[in-house]
């Protein structure tokens, strides 16, 4: 599915005044790839796209689109077109007049330039809305007529500024699965801006997660997931607990080491970060843990705690206990499975973990996370 | 509705009635009765007539003033409207202190129409500011003449005065636009000249509009200017009004010709709405 590089960002630097608002930002993307850059608000995901789509200028840096150097190339002729995040639909014309904008200089004759338009609009299933006024739509119906006045250029690439963050939960829910299953049909590009986490994982074939202007990793959900760069990345993408660890042995791509309050066990090396002192940080995911009033007899370590806290998410429990040599209390999800685990404050509970489920984060003291990134 | 909100509806409204009556309806009201009476030296015959009308629309110069007028309004409102446009765009577009331009821009209301009409005078005057200017600079031997007491001294004063009310209006409706819509037509492939004209322009009709009218509309019916700066070329049916209301004392007359000029105008500015809105409709 995915090809040649199509967009490559180049050491992209990007100043507001004093303010830096994108460093040191590399980024090659992949023909026909469904990439999402996240990060949380103000990190400076939409000045990137702005910078890719020709809206900025970035301060250094190379952009290239497909091979040609875009410097010298404006907006109005770059191979890419922008889905806004307020949909920027036209006021003062109609549906079919907003998704024929881009159509005026194509030199299509007016009824190709009808046909691309009712194409599009079944695209994204608006036919037969052509007539509608701008004010008369709904926003899930704006948010298609954007995505059918973007897609009626037929773009290299497309840019998507956080397009669902204006619709219900529902409405976006549905939207995350048709805009995914529409960008493997058409076989584009999408780049995709979002603050949303899940949202990214969901839809992406690869995933860029960004903070305070920089691309701290990019890759795949999955990989995202099992191994985080850093504690930042780690806490991003899905809950964690930090815990401090002792490195005993390395070998191979094996670690063995001690979690204090915990024990001992082995653990997969993470090929992204680095171990240049025995003090060692791991991750733990909260619904990668066990949690039972027995001790378990199949895992690699075990420990007896209190649960202190308890959330209820509905598919979900989760509990805080402490631990005896642990820091911080541990976090521990369950799934809410037939009612089964209904564990009170107070409860003395076994918990339980398996190395393979313990992330390497690498030496503590290069990452020691800060207490935002602590919670989980 | 209750009946108790029917009854608070009407209090509210009672202030807005009375203003509208005493100072709108009441001398409207008594503007058509004069129109259809006589003047008959130092009373007034009130018998029904149609003479009147009958006078004034078989009068060569009421036709030629009315007319005169009406043009003269709309070549300032053209003029007016076309400089104004460029000067909100800057304002709303480039410039940095709005505020600033924004005050800097009403600076000719802090001084009386009347001083600034005179201040007109003295720049397009046979010894003025422009004539002794070009003189003394030796680009001209004789002072131009074709400067002051006509039509064109009319245009340029009038066109002055107005400009902040086209500007305001017309800076409010591109102060609205969503910067996104441009931006999205530029991602389109829209050049910045087709950005203005597919995008800026149609959002801001509605303040074109709104400046015409408010042009257009009081100009018509100006008559301290063409006094003072318009000579006999430049007189406006204001002034014939102004003579028949005054020196003439034939109030019916006048009363007339304030009937017919406000019709026309309003005439022409509701034509002048329905032509753009049509255009506006026929372009998509
Ligand atoms: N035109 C601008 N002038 C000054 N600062 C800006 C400008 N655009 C964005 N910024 C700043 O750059 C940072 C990143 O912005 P943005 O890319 O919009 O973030 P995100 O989309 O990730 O929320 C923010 O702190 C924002 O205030
Ligand atoms: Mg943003």
């Amino acid at each position: 599915m995915t090809g040649n590089t199509i967009i490559e960002l180049i050491d992209v630097e990007k100043h507001f005044r004093s303010f830096v608002a994108l460093s040191n930002f590399s980024l090659d993307l992949k023909e026909g790839e469904f990439f999402s850059l996240v990060g949380p608000s103000g990190c400076g995901k939409t000045t990137a796209l702005r910078i890719i789509a020709g809206f900025q200028e970035p301060t250094s840096g190379v952009i290239r689109i497909g091979g040609q150097d875009m410097r010298a190339i404006p907006a109005n002729r770059r191979p890419t077109n922008m889905v806004f995040q307020s949909y920027a639909i036209f006021p003062h014309l109609n549906v079919a007049d907003n998704v024929g904008f881009g159509l005026a200089k194509s030199g299509l004759s007016r009824a190709e330039r009808k046909q691309r338009i009712g194409e599009a609009l079944e695209m994204v299933a608006l036919d037969g809305l052509q007539r509608r006024n701008a004010h008369e739509l709904s926003g899930g119906q704006r948010q298609r007529v954007a995505l059918a006045r973007a897609l009626v250029m037929r773009p290299k690439v497309l840019l998507l500024d956080e397009p669902l963050s204006a619709l219900d939960k529902n409405m976006r829910e549905s939207m995350q699965f048709e805009l995914r299953r529409l960008q493997q049909s058409i076989g584009i590009t999408f780049v995709m801006v979002t603050h949303d986490q899940y949202e990214a994982m969901t839809m992406s074939d690869r995933i860029g997660v960004m903070f305070d202007g920089r691309l701290e990793q990019v890759d795949a959900p999955s990989a995202l997931y099992a191994f985080p760069a850093n504690p930042k990345v780690a806490s991003f993408i899905g809950g964690m607990n930090f815990l401090p660890a002792t490195l005993l042995n390395e070998r191979n791509a094996t670690l063995s080491i001690e979690i204090a309050g915990l024990g001992s066990l082995d653990i997969g090396m993470n090929p992204g970060v680095t171990r240049h002192e025995r003090d060692l940080l791991v991750g733990l995911r909260p619904e990668q843990l066990y949690i039972g009033r027995d001790a378990p007899t199949d895992y690699d370590v075990t420990a007896q705690g209190t649960v202190t806290d308890i959330a209820f998410y509905g598919e979900s429990v989760r509990y805080h206990v402490q631990i005896n040599g642990v820091p911080e209390p541990v976090s521990v999800s369950v799934p809410n499975y037939f009612h089964t685990v209904d564990f009170k404050r107070g409860d003395a509970v076994w918990i339980a973990a398996q190395g393979a489920s313990v992330i390497d984060l690498g030496t503590r003291s290069d990452n020691e996370p800060t207490k935002q990134e602590r919670k989980v | 509705m209750t009946l108790e909100s029917d009854r608070s509806g009407v209090f509210l409204a009672m202030p807005a009635t009375v203003y509208v009556g005493l100072l709108v309806a009441a001398p409207l009201g008594v503007l058509v009765m004069y129109s259809f009476w006589t003047q008959t030296y130092v009373d007034i015959d009130r018998t029904f007539t149609w003479e009147n009308y009958r006078a004034a629309f078989s009068d060569p110069l009421v036709r030629q003033l009315l007319v005169r007028s009406v043009w003269m309004a709309g070549l300032v409102t053209l003029l007016t409207v076309l400089l104004a446009y460029p000067i909100a765009y800057f304002v709303a577009f480039r410039a940095r202190r709005k505020m600033l331009w924004l005050l800097l821009i009403t600076i000719p209301f802090w001084i009386s129409y009347l001083l600034r009409v005179f201040a007109w005078k003295l720049i397009l005057g046979f010894n003025g500011l422009l004539n002794s200017g070009l003189a003394s600079l030796g680009l001209i031997n004789e002072p131009l003449d074709f400067l002051l007491y006509n039509e064109l001294a009319v245009i340029i004063t009038l066109a002055h005065a107005w400009a902040p009310f086209a500007i305001l209006p017309i800076y409010v409706s591109l102060q609205k636009i969503d910067r996104s819509l441009l931006e999205a037509a530029t991602d389109l492939g829209c050049g910045k000249l087709g950005r203005f004209l597919r995008v800026t322009l149609p959002l801001t009709v509605p303040g074109i509009i709104a400046s015409c009218l408010i042009i257009f509309i009081p100009t018509v019916g100006d008559y301290v200017t063409p006094a003072l700066v318009g000579g006999s070329d430049g007189k406006m049916v204001a002034n014939l009004i102004q003579v028949y209301f005054g020196s003439a004392n034939n109030w019916p007359l006048g009363a007339t010709l304030s009937l017919m000029t406000m019709v026309s105008v309003g005439a022409v500015a509701i034509s002048f709405v329905a032509l753009v809105r049509g255009a506006g409709k026929a372009i998509r």
